[in-house]
């Protein structure tokens, strides 16, 4: 009896380490119907480039910024500086650097790393 | 004796070291334990998706936004290869014209910028050559200011008087009739909004700060602002903060409500209701977003 026990009992953490390893990894739950604050970092990141081109194309910041409002950041403004600067850092496209240096200016964050990829000027900020 | 001693009883069996049957059933049990802990109660934490795996209102605005994108820089490869990562279960280009459809048929048409957005989608799908429900539904941009020609007739100065009498012409001159072209335009504003900007500072916290510009970016004392929100109105006058400059004036904004700025008579009201929702400083603290919108002349 003792013996059938402990061959239970190796066998049930046998199988439990094989379990958690098929259920996390070999075979995870694909969640879908996920929100956009899940979505991996490339495609947040493509996603302000696109609301960013919007911005520039039909000029409603508003709009613009209730777009980026599903991403579910705190702070709208310093996430799209977060961005901006990053992919200025990562040396990525540079019209992509542009659109977003227009939209981070709009919302008030034209930082000094910025001012080579500047292509509107937004009116009389600060004045 | 021997042939006891041969004899296989059970009890001069070997033993094995483990219990074959218990060890199954434990791994058995061991791995559908597991799996229902992986996958019910303790799942792999969400972060990483892909946009196929958003929900339908998140994918939607996905869709606009490539749409918007597409309308900025024309690139259809790239709007392509961004909607093929939705995996859509037909055609990549006809998933925009359905969820145009979807869109159009909700609030989200009712706003300035979700027509827009819903316009870019059709402009999109409408030069690859499909269509979609949105087509009936949303009218068309509006078209260019009508044109009215308007014929004058001038009359043909006469030729100075000469000392020689001029033979009678046979043919009499024509009066010469010019087309003049009178546009019928819409009443113009002074005034239009050129930019709006957004900051996020606890000292100044749920501010509407308008700033009126002449046509040279100077500004301008003494311009009425109206703001209006749902259940009233208030009109302001700029150049009383003369530390912040001539042309400026500030309103502040009740958290939760949403507000129209205009230049009574002089302007159109901003396109966009700006609403004052929470915003985080740089220094982590709360406050309620601001607002500058610039008026300039135009």
């Amino acid at each position: 009896m003792l013996r059938f026990l402990v061959s239970l009992l190796i066998g049930l953490a046998v199988g439990v380490v094989v379990g958690l390893y098929l259920g996390w990894v070999q075979f995870p739950v694909e969640f879908v119907d996920s929100p956009a604050s899940s979505l991996a970092e490339r495609y947040k990141d493509d996603y302000i480039v696109m609301v960013a081109s919007g911005y520039l194309k039909d000029g409603d910041l508003g709009g613009a910024v209730e777009r980026l409002r599903i991403l579910g950041v705190p702070n709208i403004p310093a996430y799209v500086q977060e961005v901006t600067e990053r992919y200025i850092s990562n040396s990525q496209n540079a019209d992509d650097i542009s659109v977003l240096v227009a939209l981070s200016e709009s919302l008030g964050r034209l930082t000094p790393i910025m001012l080579p990829y500047r292509k509107i000027a937004a009116p009389g900020v600060g004045s | 004796m021997a042939g006891y001693d041969s004899r296989r009883s059970k009890y001069r069996r070997p033993r094995r070291q483990v219990s074959w049957i218990g060890l199954l059933i434990g791994l058995a049990l061991g791995i559908g334990g597991g799996l229902f802990y992986a996958w019910t109660v303790d799942t792999r934490v969400e972060f990483d998706t892909d946009p196929w795996q958003l929900k339908a209102a998140d994918r939607a605005q996905y869709v606009a936004a490539i749409a918007l994108s597409f309308s900025y820089d024309g690139n259809l490869n790239r709007a392509i290869q961004r909607l093929i990562e939705l995996r859509p279960q037909n055609d990549p280009i006809q998933q925009v014209a359905d969820v145009a459809c979807d869109l159009a048929t909700t609030g989200y048409a009712s706003t300035s910028s979700g027509l827009r957005a819903i316009r870019s989608m059709m402009l999109f799908y409408q030069l690859q050559g499909r269509t979609g429900c949105a087509d009936n539904l949303i009218a068309a941009p509006e078209a260019a200011t009508p044109v009215v020609v308007i014929d004058v007739p001038t009359p043909t100065p006469l030729p100075p008087a000469s000392k020689t009498p001029t033979p009678e012409s046979a043919t009499r001159a024509t009066p010469t009739t010019p087309r003049v072209v009178i546009p019928t335009a819409l009443p113009q504003s002074e005034y239009e909004v050129v930019g709006i900007n957004t900051f996020c500072d606890d000292q100044n916290s749920g501010v509407i700060e308008v700033f009126v510009q002449d046509f040279s970016g100077e500004g301008v004392p003494g311009e009425a602002v109206r703001v209006r929100w749902d259940e009233g109105e208030d009109t302001f006058f700029t150049g009383l903060k003369p530390e912040r400059g001539p042309g400026y004036a500030d309103f502040q904004m009740e958290a939760g409500t949403a507000y129209i700025v205009e230049m009574p008579g002089r302007s159109d009201p901003t396109a966009q209701p700006l609403a004052a929702t929470p915003c985080t400083t740089d220094g982590g603290e709360d406050a309620i977003i601001s607002y500058r919108v610039f008026f300039r002349q135009v």
